[in-house]
Formats: structure tokens, C-alpha cells, sequence
């Protein structure tokens, strides 16, 4: 019986010890130092590549700033989940970027206000105007986040149109003679001609018209042509009337009915893709790839990277499979604002510091570093002579061995370290020869054309996407209002109505495209559209315009 | 009924728990020693937690914690009921929990049963290894097959129509009549041979035995599955049958939404799903804890009916 | 026995079909996956790839197996399996063999006590916040204490238990054995076949399972584990940005689609390898008859 006894006690003691073992695990020392270089943590509430812990450009960058960090992204969680945990747990690393949990850590108390410090910064301080730092202020008078994106150094470099537009393979332009394509009806005319005369492509393969995407948060490809039909920019909510100030709902304009009606004439006639409102966005990406769809709606950045990449390596841009976008509007002669050009400043995220970071000072002299030409090369473009040369007039250029080297996930693992969520320009360097990263440079750009779009540029008369639409200058102080719709939740009535808004469209927009009787589905939508309470979300998007409005008038 | 059955069910019935005494305590003290530390341990891990649940009545914002946010009542309960969409919701989530219960169930049941009669060695084990594969498979590798066996110019309109039955494909996710079966098709495909391993483990402790006497009586393969198999591997189907009535409010989360689109959502939305729409995802973390209580109450009182009637019924059972 | 009747026969050559059938339905995905993981990525976003790739190449793998950290992540995860599987079979076994005695006070109240916990949860934040207190968070023991006892196990190993008959406890009592040794010495032999059931779903689990590894070691690299690794390197290469910087930073050779394929494939084969052993207990069928009337 003793040694019974015995051993039911050693293996209880045992549990117990093992259920305590975890209770001794040493508080970590956040801001390590080796050998003098300070090393930073940071975490992103997106998804991104982790780079490797001996990245060389990582390296490079530490010497000249005597810092470094270690970056963190988003993996299977919401960003709301992410940050949720961080602020009940209270730990956070020394740089953050909640993105859509922004307001939440600013909430919590847990970012360190950073307008006392950006004066003693030089590169910060040049970062944004005046009036542009005033906008990032909270409601508490200080500046928690420095919005990384959109920030164009010296004259703009566009070349690719990265947003939305009607999109059209470049062999339906030759085959047509290159025509001025400018309203709805004319694109969709051009293509029901084109599907006639060449149903299939040179293979066989059955061609698809046109293809909607409408996958989940995605379905903008479907819902928000009316805003840009009518000429309005990319508000992205709602489309504000310059004269009088004044927000007006998209959804319900003339011209929506009109998008919607033609629609719904092209899905009974075949031209749309019957598969369009099921398909997933792998799903489209691979109709997109394999050069099938000769037009649709979408934003560059939603479909170029990857089915641009495919198209070429099938060699499918002889056939003119590549995609230019076109300069539609409602009417002909309207002036389209489907390109903006200059700084787009979203103010509901950006990147901050937080309370936990011991050393602020160094964690805002390694962001003023990293903002310095020298290091931003580094960040871009890479080091020369391995990941870009540079020729006699000191313009930089890379070979097509570089790059497809700068393509290739490990290589971007072990050596390319662009730190991309911090503070960073477009636009042109400050040697005001080059473009502050490759994409921009514009010989990089032509370099890495195919024949069919150079063709179409050519005969249209431009030298980017951009000219293929033209350009117009932001709208005014308020755009782009996106930036407070997003941060819309349901706790307000217009939040709720949006969300609601939102549901509704998701399913009926199909139904009324796919409709027998299309001024029936029309109405049975508005009916339940206007069960949403449009009125509530545009009564604060319009008080939301006042105010920015109003804030602006401060610095006239 | 079989000798081992019929004395299970007596077993089950007589159920000899002496009264609590001094003596008996002594009696099985090496028993009460391991019970403290086991509830110890889940009273820490699993009940403790549960302290989460004030957020359910709580406006809970992050920066005040629990201790601190404001109490707000049921008012994060009035939400739930009072929106016709969660009533919806709560309607996909038991009609989808309850199909898919009783596929995967029947199918797992009836694979390990007729695997067990694959009498050769080599193929059984073939059999299993490959069957078991697709529970590995992530829901979305899963789902991106579903969606081409399944699309215009897939396997399934092609037979469709080679034998006539549709004379143009036909688009399965844009008619929400389709979805329920599809969800309960693709956990079939993915969880049959994974689910199976428990029943397999099952018969293996029926006595062989017993087979041999069915056969002397001169049973066949049915009647040997109908009266040794069968119930043998009753004990497991009965427990694993309590809990699954439990779960079905748990219809699952990735497949819906990973197959659903805006023509199907008036049928594809579960209450994960919803909870993460209007809760989570607009930083309201309240609303999902009160849906979660919400599942929890519903699944307690649906295994503790489930319970009473195994108990009525002389069956094996939870608790 | 040995003539067979014409029922057995058809019921040998439908079982047969069936069989076929069953296999080669759930094997396509499993081969699809395959296929596509040794598939150029460009390629084979057009689709049609169903068996057989179209363009061969290791890149996938390649890409996977250079990624920093995974010797690593793979060493604790190995470790955590065997930790874990261990931890937790034991402790559901003895679980299971107290709530299994006929004679115990409290069956049906500890019974209740872990049934219950199934279906309730205190949500994500509650749960951070209590490991975070027991010093859980930063350390290994997060991936093998919080889960170490399931009632689903239990369950099951007790369903097993409750088969075996009382007359070998009775009779072990009777030679003066305490519960420890009818624990160790005379249930526990018995119920290999359970024991091996329920040590497959932990190990799976363990190996599979990499939430735990993001929520509460984050910021600890040196407790990652291998498919949180893969999880990660996933989530940067899908295209789930939902900004044109997102989509330019997930950009390279390779693509989503191809990749998941090989960490799926890269995940199943452990398992695979592992089954072989295990199977045996419930396959072949041990023979516990003897003891049994």
C-alpha cells in the first residue's frame, strides 16, 4: 500500500509542478542592444511578409542608423481581434499599426502623442505640411500616427493608374483601330462587336466578355461605377457635389439605373459572364490569367500583379492580352476623375510608437533615418550594382536579371528589407533625377512593357495608364472621405445603415443584373434598400464633409 | 441481443453508487486525491474564463477592460433577438448543424462498419490511410476543389448533362436550394475516414467470440453487422451521438463563408459568421460573447434533454 | 463456415465497389493538392490542373523550406506532440478511469463537471488575459497545459473503459491491488486500442495547431512552431490585401495557391508516417476476448 501511496503522490506533485512550471517565465527585455545597435519590435495588423532575422539590407541599414526592427503582420485574425488581445493583455511592441483597429489602441491609451517630438526630427517634420499634421490630430489635440502612404516627394511620378477603371485587353482596341471609347455604351458596344467577330482566341478557347467580380468586400468591381460613371472620384461612400458642398448617395442616382439597366441588357444577351456573381476572387484571377475576359471593372492592384505575371509567361501579350484602362463616363463629354492625381492622406491609421517603447527619442530618430535618401534607396531600390546599376547621368536602372531576382520570395526574404509600414515617399528623390522606388522610374517602366500595350499607347497618344485617362487634381479638403466611413460602427445610426446598406447591395445588385424583369427587381431593391435608412449614414457623411470643411478654412 | 449488451444496459440501469460514508471516502481516497487536482485544474482552465462572460452585459471597451467598462443590462441580448437577420441566422446554423450531424454521422458509421468487413489486411489498411487524408486538407483547399467540380464546365455538369438531365450547366452556388447540401456534402468528403477511427477502435474490443457463434447459428455478413457489430460499437455511437446534439449550434464558420456569396447569404450566414460581421469585426467584442453564451445555454439544455431520454432508455450516456 | 452463401458473395463484391469508389473520391483532393504543389505558381493560377501537374517545378517547396525560423518551429514542434500526446493521454486515462469506476462517489457530478466545459467558453480575451496571469504567455507549457484535458477524450477512453468487465477489478481487489495498480496494471493493457485513438487526435492536434503559437508567444520567436511558420509565410503571399500596399508587398513567384498545396503536403506526411504505427491497434483488432466473459 505504501508505495502505491507513494506513487499517487509523486505523480499528483508531478502535475502540480507541471501546471506551476509556466508561472516562471522571465519577463522579456523588449529593447535589446547588440553591439550598440538598438533593435526594435514592431507589429502590423496586416498581412505581410516577415523578413529574415540576418536579412542583408536589415543589416546595411542598422550600421548607418544604429537601429533595427523586427517586424510582426496579421495572420489568421481580424485586426480587431489582434489589437483586442494586445490592449487586454496590455503588452505592445514599440511601433504599431493597428489598421483598421487604429482608433481602439488610441482609445486604450496605449500610443505615445508625438507632436511634442516631430519638431526636433528634421525628415518627420518635412513629412507632412502643416495643415497635414493638423489633420492627424485626434480629437484630443495631439498626433498619435504618422500615415505612411500617399506622400509624394518633388514632381509625381504616376505611370501605372493603380485604382479603378473599366479595364479592355488591348486586342479589342487594335482589331476595333484603336477608337475613342468613351461612354458605357460604346465600351460595351465595342465589345459585343468584338465578341461577334472573334468568339474564341487563337487556341480556341471560348472567350468571356465581360466578368464581374464580386467576392465579398470586393464587390465594389460591381457596385461603385456609378460614382466614377458620373465623374465623380473615388470617395469610395459617396459622391460630393463641389458646388454646394453636399454628399449624394451613388446608389440611387439616375445613372445608377442607367449602369445597372445596361448591365442587366448585356447579362440576358450573354455578354456577362454567367458565373460572375458565384466565382471567387482565385476564381476570377484564374479566368483573368488565362486571357479570356476581354473587359471588366477593377482596381489595378486587385488583379495586375499576379495576371500580368501569368499572361506574360504564356506569352498571351502577343495575342494583346494585357488590360488598359479606359476614360468612361455616363455621358460623352464629361470630365472623368477616375485618376487623382497628387498626396492622398488617410488619417484613420498610420504608424505609432506606443507606450511600452522605452526609448521614443530613438524610436522616432530611426523613422526620421529611415526617411533619409540615403536609407530610402536602400529601402527601394536596394544596394547598387547587386539590385540596380546606375548609368552616367545618375539615373538608376535595373537589368531583367534584377528584376526578376527582386521578384523572388526568398531573395525579398534574405535580402530586400523595405520596411514598408513605416513612413515613406513616392514621387521623385531628392536627386531630382530618380523616382523614389522602381515601380515609378519611368524607364523601369517602359522597359518592362509589352509590345501590345506600347502599341495602344502609342496610337492613343500616351506614355502611361495614367495619360490613358488623364488626371484631375483632388476634389478638395475633404477627399477622400473613405477614410471616415471606414471607421464607421454600428454603434451610430449611419454606421448601422451602412453596414446594413452594404448587406442589402451584396444581394440584390446580382438579382437585379441577372433579373427577367428588370424594373420589377429594381423597385423590390430600393424598396429594401430604403428599409436601411440610407438618410442616417448620409446625414453624418455630411457632417463629416462640414467638418473638414471647416477645418480647412483655418489655414486660408 | 448479445450477452455483452444486455449486461451493459443492466449495468447502466443498476448504476451501484454506494451512499457517501467515512469508510467508503477512505476506500477510494486514491481516487478523490486525483479528482481534487483534476477539478482544480478545471476550475482554472475552464471555468474561470467563464468570468468573460460579464462582458455580455457590459457597453466592454477595450481601454476599460472588464473591471471597468459600464454595464449595459441585456441590452446586447435585445440586439441579438430584436434583428430579424440574427433569427435567420440562427435558423441556417441549426437547419446546416442538424444536415450535417446526421451525413457525417450515418457516413462515419457506415464506412467503418463496411471497412471492417474488407477482409483483406493489405486493402483495409490502404482503405484507411487514404480515407482519413482529407481531414488534413484546409477548408479552403477544400472549398477551391468544391468550386471547380462544381462550376460550368466542371465534372458534375458534364455527367449532368452527358446524361441529359440539364441541357445547360447549371450555376450550384447562385441558388441557395443548393447550399445546405453542398456544406453537408463537403464535410462528408472531408471527416468520413477521420470520424471513422473512433468506431474502427470501437470494434475492435467487441469480443471475436461472439462472431464465431453468429456464424455456428449460421448468420450472414448482415446478420452479423445487425447483431454483433452494431452493437458493440452502440455504446460509442450513443456517446458520440450526446455530444454532437450539443454541437450543432457549432454548424461552423470558414466552409459558409468561404462558398457563400451575396446571392446565397439569406442562407449561408451562421451565427460565427454573423458574430463576426457585427461583432468583432466593428470592435463590439460584447455582442460576440453574448451569441456565445447565447450557444452555450442552448447546447447545455439541448445534451441534458438528450441525456434524460439515453437515461430513460437505459442507454449509455454524459453524465 | 468456409463455403460462402451468394449473399455474402454480392455483399463482398458491392463492399468492394463501395470501397473503390470511397477511395477514389477522397484520394482526388489529396492528389489535386499534390499536383498543384509541384506546379509552376504562375501557371497554375489559369487552372485545369487536376492530377498531373503542367509544368513542373520544386520552387513551392523550395520557398517553404527556406524560410527562416522553421528548424525551429519544427523542433518544438516535435516537441510539443510528444510532450502534449503524453501529458494528455495520461491525464484523460486517469479521467476516465475514475469516472469509469462503478463504486466512485462523485461519477455523475465530475462527469457533469467536464461535460459541461465542451460546450462553454469565456471567449479569446479572458482566456489571453488568464494565461497571461498564470505566466502561460512567452513559454512552452502554453502549447501543453491549457489543453491538456478533454472531455471529448475522456469520453471516449471512459465509453472503453465501461466495457471491460468489473469482475477483473473485483478480482484484483480481492488480491489486495489499490486503484493505482487496477489503473496501471489491469485497465490500462486493455485499452491500447483507445489509448492509441486518442493519441492520434492529440498529436494531430498538437501538430496541427498554431493559434496558440500566434496568440501567446508572439512576441517569443524562439517558441514558434512549424505551422505557424507556414502560416505566416501563407498570409504573406495571399492575395488578401486589401490595399494596393498590401498586394505590393505579397508579390513574388510564387502564389498562394501553390504554396498551401505544399505546406499541405509538407503537414500530412509526419502524419501519414506516424499512422502506420498506430493503426495496428485498431485494424487488426486486439484480442481482448479472453478476458472479457
Amino acid at each position: 500500500m505504501k508505495r502505491k501511496q507513494m506513487l499517487a503522490f509523486g505523480l499528483t506533485i508531478a502535475m502540480a509542478a507541471s501546471l506551476l512550471a509556466g508561472c516562471g517565465g522571465e519577463k522579456k527585455d523588449k529593447e535589446k542592444e547588440e553591439g550598440g545597435i538598438k533593435e526594435f519590435t514592431a507589429f502590423f495588423a496586416v498581412p505581410g511578409t516577415e523578413i529574415n532575422d540576418d536579412n542583408e539590407i536589415q543589416e546595411k541599414i542598422a550600421e548607418i542608423t544604429g537601429a533595427k526592427c523586427k517586424e510582426t503582420w496579421l495572420t489568421g485574425q481580424t485586426a480587431e481581434e489582434a489589437v483586442g488581445t494586445m490592449i487586454a493583455g496590455g503588452e505592445y511592441p514599440d511601433f504599431i499599426d493597428g489598421g483598421d483597429a487604429m482608433e481602439q489602441l488610441y482609445e486604450a491609451g496605449a500610443l505615445v502623442p508625438l507632436d511634442d517630438y516631430i519638431d526636433d526630427y528634421p525628415n518627420i517634420k518635412e513629412y507632412y505640411t502643416e495643415e497635414e499634421w493638423d489633420k492627424l490630430r485626434k480629437d484630443d489635440g495631439h498626433i498619435y500616427w504618422i500615415q505612411q502612404f500617399g506622400n509624394i516627394y518633388g514632381e509625381e511620378k504616376a505611370t501605372t493608374h493603380n485604382d479603378e477603371a473599366f479595364w479592355i485587353q488591348a486586342r479589342v482596341l487594335e482589331w476595333a483601330g484603336y477608337p475613342e471609347v468613351k461612354t458605357m455604351d460604346q465600351y460595351f458596344d465595342l465589345i459585343e462587336a468584338y465578341q461577334e467577330a472573334n468568339p474564341t482566341m487563337e487556341d480556341g478557347t471560348e472567350n468571356i466578355p465581360y466578368t464581374i467580380l464580386c467576392d465579398d468586400w470586393r464587390y465594389f468591381c460591381l457596385e461603385n461605377a456609378p460614382m466614377f460613371l458620373d465623374g465623380y472620384p473615388n470617395d469610395g461612400c459617396v459622391m460630393v457635389d463641389t458646388d454646394k458642398l453636399q454628399v449624394m448617395d451613388y446608389n440611387t442616382s439616375p445613372t445608377a439605373v442607367k449602369y445597372f439597366q445596361k448591365l442587366n441588357e448585356e447579362y440576358k444577351k450573354g455578354i456577362i459572364d454567367p458565373e460572375s456573381f458565384t466565382q471567387t476572387y482565385d476564381e476570377y484571377i484564374a479566368k483573368l490569367s488565362t486571357g479570356r475576359v476581354l473587359g471588366m471593372i477593377d482596381q489595378w492592384w486587385d488583379f495586375a500583379y499576379s495576371v500580368n505575371d501569368s499572361l506574360k509567361q504564356q506569352g498571351l501579350n502577343d495575342q494583346g492580352c494585357d488590360y488598359i484602362p479606359l476614360p468612361i463616363t455616363i455621358e460623352e463629354g464629361m470630365k472623368n476623375q477616375w485618376h487623382n492625381s497628387g498626396s492622398v492622406l488617410n488619417v484613420a491609421s498610420g504608424l505609432a510608437i506606443t507606450t511600452d517603447c522605452d526609448d521614443v527619442e530613438g524610436a522616432l530618430q530611426f523613422i526620421n533615418d529611415l526617411l533619409g535618401q540615403e536609407v530610402h534607396d536602400l529601402r527601394y531600390w536596394g544596394v547598387e550594382g547587386v539590385d540596380y546599376d546606375v548609368d552616367e547621368n545618375g539615373e538608376y536602372y535595373r537589368t531583367e536579371e534584377m528584376r526578376t531576382q527582386a521578384s523572388d520570395t526568398a531573395y525579398k526574404a534574405s535580402h530586400l528589407c523595405t520596411y514598408s509600414y513605416f513612413p515613406q515617399y513616392s514621387g521623385t528623390s531628392r536627386d531630382g533625377i530618380n523616382a523614389m522606388s522602381p515601380q515609378n522610374q519611368p524607364r523601369e517602366f517602359f522597359d518592362g512593357l509589352n509590345d501590345d500595350v506600347k502599341k495602344c499607347f502609342e496610337a492613343y497618344g500616351a506614355e502611361t495608364y495614367v495619360d490613358m485617362l488623364g488626371t484631375s487634381e483632388a476634389p478638395g479638403p475633404w477627399y477622400p472621405l473613405y477614410s471616415f466611413s471606414g471607421t464607421l460602427t454600428t454603434s451610430t445610426p449611419g454606421g448601422m445603415a451602412w453596414t446594413k446598406m452594404g448587406e442589402v447591395k451584396h444581394e440584390y445588385l446580382p438579382k437585379v443584373v441577372m433579373a427577367e424583369d428588370f424594373d420589377q427587381a429594381w423597385d423590390d431593391y430600393m424598396k429594401v434598400y430604403e428599409d436601411c435608412n440610407p438618410q442616417a449614414f448620409l446625414d453624418e457623411m455630411q457632417a463629416e464633409l462640414e467638418r473638414r470643411i471647416e477645418e480647412h478654412e483655418k489655414y486660408e | 441481443m448479445t450477452s455483452a449488451a444486455k449486461r451493459r444496459k443492466k449495468e447502466n440501469v443498476m448504476d451501484p453508487v454506494p451512499k457517501i460514508t467515512w469508510k467508503e471516502i477512505k476506500r477510494q481516497k486514491v481516487l478523490l486525491l486525483w479528482s481534487v487536482v483534476i477539478v482544480i485544474y478545471g476550475i482554472i482552465f475552464c471555468y474561470l474564463p467563464l468570468g468573460g462572460w460579464i462582458m455580455a452585459f457590459q457597453d466592454y471597451k477595450p481601454k476599460d477592460g472588464l473591471f471597468h467598462s459600464a454595464f449595459i443590462g441585456l441590452e446586447n441580448f435585445k440586439f441579438l433577438f430584436s434583428d430579424a437577420t440574427f433569427l435567420r441566422v440562427i435558423r441556417n446554423t441549426l437547419a446546416m448543424g442538424v444536415i450535417n450531424l446526421a451525413s457525417t454521422f450515418v457516413m462515419a458509421i457506415v464506412f467503418a462498419i463496411l471497412l471492417n468487413e474488407v477482409k483483406a489486411k493489405g486493402g483495409k489498411k490502404v482503405v484507411q490511410t487514404i480515407s482519413y487524408l482529407p481531414h488534413f486538407l484546409s477548408w479552403i483547399v477544400v472549398t477551391g476543389i468544391l468550386h471547380d467540380v462544381l462550376s460550368g464546365t466542371g465534372i458534375v455538369n458534364e455527367i449532368l448533362m452527358r446524361l441529359n438531365i440539364l441541357d445547360q450547366p447549371l450555376n450550384f452556388f447562385a441558388h441557395p436550394k443548393f447550399f445546405w447540401p453542398i456544406v453537408a456534402f463537403a464535410n462528408v468528403w472531408k471527416e468520413t475516414g477521420w470520424n471513422a477511427i473512433i468506431y474502427l477502435s470501437a470494434i475492435t474490443a467487441i469480443d471475436p467470440s461472439l462472431y464465431e457463434a453468429a456464424s455456428m447459428d449460421g448468420a450472414g455478413r448482415w446478420a452479423k453487422i445487425k447483431h454483433v457489430t452494431l452493437p458493440g460499437i452502440k455504446p460509442t455511437i450513443m456517446i458520440l451521438l450526446l455530444m454532437n446534439v450539443g454541437n450543432v449550434l457549432n454548424a461552423g464558420f470558414e466552409i459558409q463563408y468561404l462558398l457563400g456569396n451575396g446571392l446565397v447569404q439569406s442562407v449561408s450566414q451562421t451565427i460565427d459568421i454573423y458574430v463576426l460581421k457585427w461583432g468583432i469585426s466593428q470592435g463590439n467584442y460584447a455582442l460576440g460573447t453574448a451569441a456565445g453564451i447565447f450557444k452555450s445555454l442552448v447546447s447545455i439544455v439541448l445534451i441534458v434533454i438528450a441525456n434524460q431520454i439515453a437515461k430513460r432508455h437505459g442507454e449509455e450516456r454524459l453524465f | 463456415m468456409k463455403k460462402k452463401s451468394t449473399a455474402d458473395k454480392v455483399f463482398v463484391v458491392l463492399n468492394t465497389i463501395f470501397m473503390i469508389v470511397f477511395v477514389t473520391i477522397t484520394l482526388y483532393p489529396v492528389l489535386n493538392t499534390l499536383a498543384i504543389s509541384l506546379n509552376d505558381g504562375t501557371d497554375a493560377l489559369r487552372g485545369g490542373i487536376y492530377l498531373l501537374p503542367r509544368k513542373w517545378t520544386l520552387k513551392n517547396y523550395i520557398t517553404i523550406l527556406q524560410k527562416d525560423n522553421l528548424i525551429t518551429g519544427a523542433y518544438i514542434t516535435v516537441l510539443r506532440t510528444i510532450i502534449g500526446t503524453m501529458l494528455a493521454l495520461f491525464s484523460n486515462a486517469i479521467l476516465a478511469f475514475i469516472v469509469s469506476r462503478k463504486r466512485f462517489l462523485f461519477k455523475r457530478s465530475l462527469s457533469l463537471f467536464w461535460v459541461i466545459t465542451m460546450y462553454v467558453n469565456g471567449g479569446m480575451i479572458p482566456v489571453f488575459l488568464l494565461y497571461k496571469n498564470l505566466g502561460l504567455t512567452n513559454s512552452f507549457m502554453v502549447y501543453v497545459i491549457p489543453g491538456m484535458l478533454s472531455a471529448f477524450n475522456m469520453l471516449v477512453i471512459r465509453t472503453y473503459m465501461n466495457g471491460i468487465p468489473d469482475s477483473l477489478e473485483e478480482s484484483a481487489q480481492l488480491d489486495g491491488a489499490g486503484y493505482t495498480t487496477i489503473f496501471l496494471k489491469i485497465i490500462s493493457p486493455l485499452c491500447k486500442p483507445v489509448y492509441a485513438t486518442v493519441a492520434l487526435f492529440v498529436a494531430v492536434g498538437q501538430w496541427n495547431s498554431w493559434f496558440d503559437a500566434m496568440l501567446y508567444n508572439r512576441m517569443s520567436p524562439e517558441f514558434t512552431t512549424l505551422q505557424y511558420e507556414l502560416m505566416k509565410l501563407l498570409s504573406s503571399v495571399t492575395n488578401q490585401g486589401s490595399s494596393a500596399e498590401a498586394m505590393k508587398n505579397a508579390i513574388g513567384t510564387v502564389t498562394p495557391t501553390s504554396v498551401r498545396a505544399a505546406a499541405t503536403i509538407l503537414t500530412m506526411l509526419p502524419i501519414i508516417c506516424l499512422y502506420p504505427f498506430l493503426q495496428r491497434y485498431f485494424v487488426t483488432g486486439l484480442t481482448i476476448g479472453g478476458v472479457k466473459e
